[in-house]
């Protein structure tokens, strides 16, 4: 196979189409075909990157330089310079953006810098994620073919180590020592499993690095398995992802194909398989040991712990479970090591992180950055500000089982120990921004709904519980709200939280008790006054009909 | 010092927990020489004192309006206030007509039986008092003692009566308590 | 080992002890609900959480492995709050009438554990939506208004019965009890064993037949055996005034741990046949009540007058006593034959090998509790010795591999790795074969796959599974009536020896061991013109009955009328099961000990004492030691 060392994306949306860059691209296939350079450089096209002022442009990789706009009459030297002679064509290069207003002050803090930094999604959307060849002239597999001809599988659990990655799903359990555990764990057989059962709500950052990079899974698992000594993998893929689980089993057979995965890896005597397994719609198969039960064949209902599953998972072996985002860090971590990551964030968080933005603000959508960004930064320079100038009221974090972060906690660093130290999670980096429109009422009972038909219905704390506060909450959301209704709210929340089998009833009490810590007077004027202070809740004075 | 008083009434019971009450046979010449019996079904005067008694007590769930009034004229007329009985304290049988409407309900007691021919129809006068969802008595009032059984055994009954009437609240354990 | 304290008391237990068992062995009570010592613990009502010191958030007991050095308090303030919640959340989930519910007052673990908290009312109430009540089932009635959602059902189904019937759908709220994908009890692949119903905790499976006949309270409890096949599952008889109130599994037997099928649960409940109470004389043609006495100068009469020509027939449903002073009796009259009431000749010719072969090389029960190949043949062991199939099926989530050979539509049709269709005329011939096969004495596996018509490459699965099991275990079921059961039965013993496998064979009725080894002859031909039968409370077939009507005089022993009593010259009326005291031996050649559990009525005698009668009036010593007689027939399985 040759492969191409270069490629060059000619962007192709409508603006760029009105000001001739069809012709631009025709000249480039001139051009390239004079040079003899047609084998060695790909050339395609690339939609819109919102950079009308520089339409028509062109994007060379792997310098990763976006030129613009780009005249039929520029691309000889263009080619010339960059792409024959490796000089990069200074003159064509188009004006960075430049971002102006309150991040000014921003550049000064170390390690953060104004503008995405992406590690996890560094070649989402950039690269043809159905192209190996693509993956790997961005470096990639790099990193596997390191840890397995340079590394020992303690030296690549050192690394993770010390790079201090915490698991990305919503845990922020230390990567390095749960890969640890594993290693040292007693079996005859070791699984890796990737948890891409991305279900918590308003939460996508999964499904765009398994969709825009898949390889980078594929690699990072591989890694891990050399680390502890696992031969079998498992991606659990949620069920309604079904391009990425296409992109994933074509990547699969790709690596087979280059013997990247399978037996032998790399000529070396590891050898890897991955297996997909899709699931079918429980948010509780999130969970690693419902995940586990759910491969088994079996109903997904969370098994006690201990033992965790590092000791006793998947057939009751040692088996290792990640999230996506945790496992899409791996690759990059042994590539630039340990230092380099630590570089981004600060000590307690190192690296970067996927937060995807929703709600009552200008923009949504999903950015990386580093780790300790804050709210009103997301909100001020990523989501550029409230819709229709509305005052922020309060953000939900880490889908479901985050918390809710009343306006007054907005200049938290989002890193996991402030969090922690103000009493609120980041959960899996969903930030639901709600303003002045939002009833909390509504909001609590909208999530507590969520839990209660998610529930697995093993234990009854959470089965019955979440029922009952979903009764409870739809009662005073039609104005037929008690005083003993708070209390029995909060002694659900309570018992939730203290008696539930498994995370997912453990963290439904933590809406209801947030709500009641932060925004009690909104609730009891819902009790007391008969009143929707946001003007949200029906308040129609009786039971809708259930079941 | 006057004898505590007692008022009871029944509301959507069977009245088992009355006559499981009089099973306490002739202890009941002891315990009328501890506490004044006032308004009861079964005794003449209907109607609680105006003035208050010590010891409420009441047997039946409440099924309709009017169970509803009379709970709220006993508990505002009584210092403690006993449920007695299943009913009073879980809705007992009659709550098995929770599963269906209270429209399917009345027109099956009041047009679909056997024994009733074609002008059968629901009672519609507006001094009947309306039907609800059984509830227990504790939905409707606060009650300060619960006495479960179907009906209680009278041993119970007179333990619990003679407790109050020394002025102490029963505590009900071991073989005095029994929902069944 | 390690060492955990428990509300302040310390003790030291094997590694994987769970906080609940430990707290057991200190004889700390910790409340549980969907807990039960034969199953797997699951976790799920959160009934039995307690303090971890360290600990985040209460833990669950019946889950939690010790680790050395744990502290733990079971009663402080913070646990009795959250029993009582998860209470009141159960009570409000579904609809629990307690006042006419038919284990209210003493067999509902829920209600016992409100009270345990002293709770008088529910501080929640239930929505009133109404679930269903299952009543398809002939045994068995299932009310979801009463299910607190524990799974004990579904892992007995599952890990004791193996039949996996039962189980949830739907989640969160709406999980509900399914039978298979949702059909009614009764049309679905239930086996009526009854193993939920005995470690359901509240009233939501029910037995028919015992409801509201007595709560624990009220009833006896007699530990006595099962009558209904040869396995001798040990059972509890719960009686209530001289009265069966219901059969339940004895957990503490040795043969079944608890288990039973619905032959030994449900059939024994219904009884229509009539009683017979007092001896009976044939006057006139006609059967007249007699005393004792004048029975037994009759039968006596009867008895001196046909020496020679009697035979002696026994049911395999009485004691080895009473087995032994039958043979006896009939030897000091020169019977000419000693036969049983069975309807076939396997037991015999499983004897009959045994004792040419010397040797007793059968397998006991326990070789089926952890084997990881069953290979069955012979007679369809799900429906008869169901028990023993319970064993082989629960192991198939294991790994376990379950092999037939039968040419019928089986209950192991749903569960078998294999299916080997073999003609029952060629089993024999096909043992022979596979046995060369595996020991290597033939190779042409094509051949022979073609010469029964059998897929290749089942076969060779069949070798596979055989020669790479650990353990595996060769069930043979021997109620069968092949014309060629010897050469069956020699077949099967070559092959379990050259595949290395315990052969299980399961020999028919309850005492039929007994019988063979005391010298019975089994499912004979009738000989004399008298004979001598002591039919207990056997329930015969009309074949059996018409083979024995054939004889022109009978003395019959009976519990029960029945067409062989009606034409009988002298009937005496003898004790049921029930009330039948004695030894049995089963099929694994355990000594098992019948206690009654019921009192006869003044006339009615057991067996032994009835024959003793009988042999007394006639000068005939009883001084046979059962015990003794047993060493003389080589076994074929050790007797112990």
């Amino acid at each position: 196979m040759k492969t191409k060392r270069s490629m060059v994306l000619v962007s192709n949306d409508p603006a760029s189409q009105k000001k001739g860059a069809s012709e631009v691209y025709n000249q480039f296939s001139k051009e390239l075909a004079a040079f003899n350079l047609s084998d060695e450089i790909s050339l395609t096209m690339v939609s819109d990157i919102h950079r009308d002022d520089i339409a028509p442009f062109v994007i060379v990789y792997p310098e990763a330089v976006i030129y613009g706009p780009v005249k039929p009459e520029d691309v000889h030297h263009l080619v010339e310079e960059h792409l024959y002679k490796g000089r990069i064509a200074v003159d064509l290069k188009a004006p960075t953006k430049q971002l102006t207003g309150p991040i000014s002050w921003i550049a000064d803090r170390k390690g953060t810098l104004p503008a995405e930094q992406r590690i996890v999604l560094e070649r989402a959307g950039v690269i043809d994620p159905d192209s190996i060849e693509e993956y790997v002239i961005h470096d990639g597999y790099t990193a596997l073919g390191k840890a397995l001809t340079e590394m020992t599988p303690q030296q690549v659990i050192n690394e993770i180590k010390e790079s201090n990655l915490r698991g990305r799903g919503g845990a922020g359990f230390p990567t390095g020592s749960k890969w640890g555990f594993v290693a040292s764990a007693q079996g005859d057989q070791k699984y890796v499993i990737c948890n891409a059962d991305e279900s918590e709500p308003g939460t996508f950052k999964d499904r765009l690095i398994l969709e825009g990079d898949p390889h980078s899974i594929i690699e990072s698992m591989t890694i891990a398995a050399y680390a502890v000594d696992a031969s079998e993998g498992y991606i659990y893929i949620r069920g309604e992802y079904s391009l990425a689980q296409t992109r994933l089993v074509n990547a699969i057979q790709q690596a087979k194909e280059l013997g990247f995965l399978g037996e032998n890896i790399f000529g070396t005597d590891f050898s890897f398989d991955i297996q997909i397994h899709a699931g079918a719609g429980a948010y509780i198969c999130g969970e690693e040991t419902a995940l586990i039960e759910s491969i088994e064949g079996k109903r997904g209902e969370p098994r006690p712990r201990p033992p965790y599953p590092t000791t006793n998972g998947l057939w009751n072996k040692p088996t290792l479970v990640n999230n996506v985002e945790t496992l899409a860090n791996i690759a990059p971590i042994i590539r630039n090591g340990a230092a380099w990551f630590n570089a981004y964030g600060n000590p307690s968080s190192a690296g970067t992180k996927v937060y995807t933005i929703l709600g009552d603000v200008n923009v949504t959508g999903l950015i990386e950055v580093p780790m300790g960004i804050t709210l009103r930064e997301v909100i001020s320079i990523y989501a550029k500000g409230m819709k229709n100038g509305a005052k922020l009221k309060l953000a939900q974090t880490g889908g479901s089982s985050g918390s809710i972060i009343p306006a007054d906690l907005q200049d938290v660093p989002m890193d996991y120990d402030s969090f922690a130290k103000a009493g609120v999670t980041m959960g899996s980096g969903a930030l639901l921004i709600c303003s002045d429109k939002t009833c909390v009422v509504d909001l609590a009972k909208v999530l507590i709904n969520f839990f209660r038909f998610e529930s697995c219905g093993k234990c009854n704390p959470c089965r019955i519980g979440n029922q009952r506060a979903y009764q409870i909450l739809t009662k005073i959301s039609e104005g037929l709200g008690t005083e003993k209704d708070l209390a029995d709210l909060g002694d659900i929340s309570k018992w939730l939280y203290e008696m539930s089998n498994c995370g997912l009833g453990q963290t439904a009490g933590a809406p209801l008790k947030d709500v009641m810590s932060h925004f009690v007077n909104e609730v009891e004027a819902h009790i007391n006054q008969k009143e929707c202070p946001a003007g949200v809740c029906k308040m129609s004075g009786t039971m809708p009909a259930q079941k | 010092m006057a004898k505590p008083t007692v008022a009871s009434d029944w509301l959507g019971g069977c009245a088992g927990c009355h006559m499981s009450f009089l099973d306490i046979d002739e202890r009941i010449v002891d315990l009328v020489e501890l506490v004044d019996l006032r308004a009861t079904p079964i005794t003449d005067l209907k109607e609680p004192d105006k003035a208050g008694v010590t010891v409420g007590i009441l047997e039946g769930g409440i099924t309709n309006t009017y169970n509803e009034e009379v709970a709220i004229r006993m508990r505002e007329r009584c210092q403690i206030l006993v449920a007695l009985g299943d009913c009073a304290i879980f809705g007992g049988v009659p709550a098995m007509r929770n599963f269906f409407t209270l429209e399917e309900a009345l027109t099956r007691a009041y047009v679909e039986t056997p024994s009733t021919d074609a002008s059968g129809k629901i009672p519609a006068n507006p001094e009947l008092a309306k039907m609800t969802l059984v509830r227990p008595v504790h939905e409707i009032v606060k009650v300060d003692v619960f006495v479960p059984g179907c009906p209680p055994d009278a041993d119970i009954i007179f333990y619990v009566l003679a407790e109050l009437a020394q002025g102490r609240i029963p505590k009900l354990e071991n073989n005095n308590l029994m929902w069944n | 080992m390690a060492k955990i304290t428990i509300d302040g008391k310390t003790i030291e237990v094997e590694n994987g002890t769970t906080v609940l068992n430990a707290a057991r062995q200190l004889e700390v009570d910790i409340p549980t609900l969907c807990d039960h010592p034969e199953l797997t613990p699951y976790g799920g009502c959160r009934l039995c959480l307690v303090e971890v010191e360290g600990a985040r958030t209460l833990q669950p007991s019946c889950t939690l492995p010790v680790s050395d050095g744990m502290v733990v308090k079971t009663e402080t303030e913070k646990i009795r709050e959250a029993r009582k919640f998860v209470l009141s959340m159960i009570f409000s989930e579904r609809n629990h009438f307690c006042p006419y519910c038919q284990v209210s007052g003493g067999d509902c673990e829920l209600q016992n554990s409100a009270y345990a908290e002293g709770m008088t009312h529910w501080p929640i109430q239930p929505n009133w939506h109404p679930y269903s009540v299952d009543a398809s089932h002939p045994f068995i009635i299932l009310d979801h208004n009463r299910c607190i959602l524990c799974r004990r059902c579904v892992r007995a189904c599952g890990e004791l019965v193996g039949n996996f019937t039962l189980g949830f759908e739907e989640r969160g709220a709406d999980s509900t009890l399914v039978a298979d994908l949702g059909l009614p009890l009764g049309e679905s692949s239930c086996i009526g064993c009854g193993t939920c119903v005995q470690v359901c905790p509240t009233g939501t499976l029910i037995d028919r037949w015992s409801a509201y006949q007595g709560k624990e309270t009220d009833v006896e409890t007699t530990k006595t055996i099962c009558l209904g096949c040869s396995v001798g599952c040990g059972i509890d008889v719960l009686t209530r005034d001289n009265r069966l109130v219901r059969i339940e599994g004895d957990w503490t037997a040795t043969i079944n741990h608890g288990l039973l099928c619905d032959v030994g649960r449900f059939l024994p409940m219904v009884e229509e046949r009539e009683r017979i109470l007092t001896p009976m004389v044939k006057t006139d043609g006609k059967l007249k009540a007699a005393t004792w006495d004048d029975a037994l100068k009759v039968a006596a009469e009867m008895i001196s007058k046909h020496k020679g020509n009697l035979d002696g027939v026994t049911s395999t449903r009485v004691s080895v006593e009473a087995m032994a002073q039958l043979r006896n009796l009939c030897e000091a009259f020169d019977a000419k034959s000693l036969l049983t009431t069975e309807d076939c000749q396997a037991v015999s010719a499983i004897y009959h090998q045994a004792s040419s072969d010397q040797s007793a090389l059968e397998g006991k029960v326990e070789d089926l509790l952890d084997a990881d190949c069953y290979l069955t043949f012979g007679e369809d062991i799900t429906k008869d010795h169901q028990v023993l199939s319970f064993f082989a099926k629960r192991r198939i989530p294991e790994g376990a591999q379950v092999i037939q050979i039968t040419d019928k539509v089986s209950g192991f049709d749903n569960f078998a790795t294999i299916t080997l269709k073999v003609k029952e005329k060629s089993l024999a011939d096909f043992l022979i074969d596979l046995k060369d096969l595996i020991s290597g004495k033939s190779g042409d596996m094509a051949l022979i796959a073609e010469k029964y018509s059998l897929d290749k490459d089942e076969l060779q699965s069949t070798l596979d599974a055989l020669q790479s099991s650990e353990k595996s275990v060769i069930l043979f079921g021997s109620r069968f009536d092949f014309s060629n059961s010897d050469a069956v039965v020699s077949a099967t013993r070559s092959l379990s020896q050259a595949a290395n496998a315990k052969l299980i064979t399961t020999k028919g009725n309850i005492n039929s061991v007994g019988a063979a080894a005391l010298g019975y002859e089994g499912a004979g031909k009738v000989q004399a013109d008298l004979l001598l039968m002591v039919l207990a409370d056997e329930d015969l077939t009309q074949c059996i009955e018409q083979k024995f009507e054939k004889a022109p005089k009978r003395v019959v022993f009976s519990s029960y009328v029945s067409p062989l009593t009606a034409g009988a010259d002298v009937v005496f009326p003898v004790e049921n099961w029930l009330e039948q005291d004695g030894h049995i031996i089963n099929f694994d050649g355990h000594i098992l000990e019948q206690h009654a559990a019921l009192e006869s009525a003044p006339e009615v005698y057991s067996n032994s004492n009835a024959i003793e009668k009988l042999a007394s009036i006639l000068n005939v010593k009883n001084n046979t030691d059962w015990k003794k007689e047993l060493d003389k027939f080589t076994s074929p399985v050790k007797i112990a």
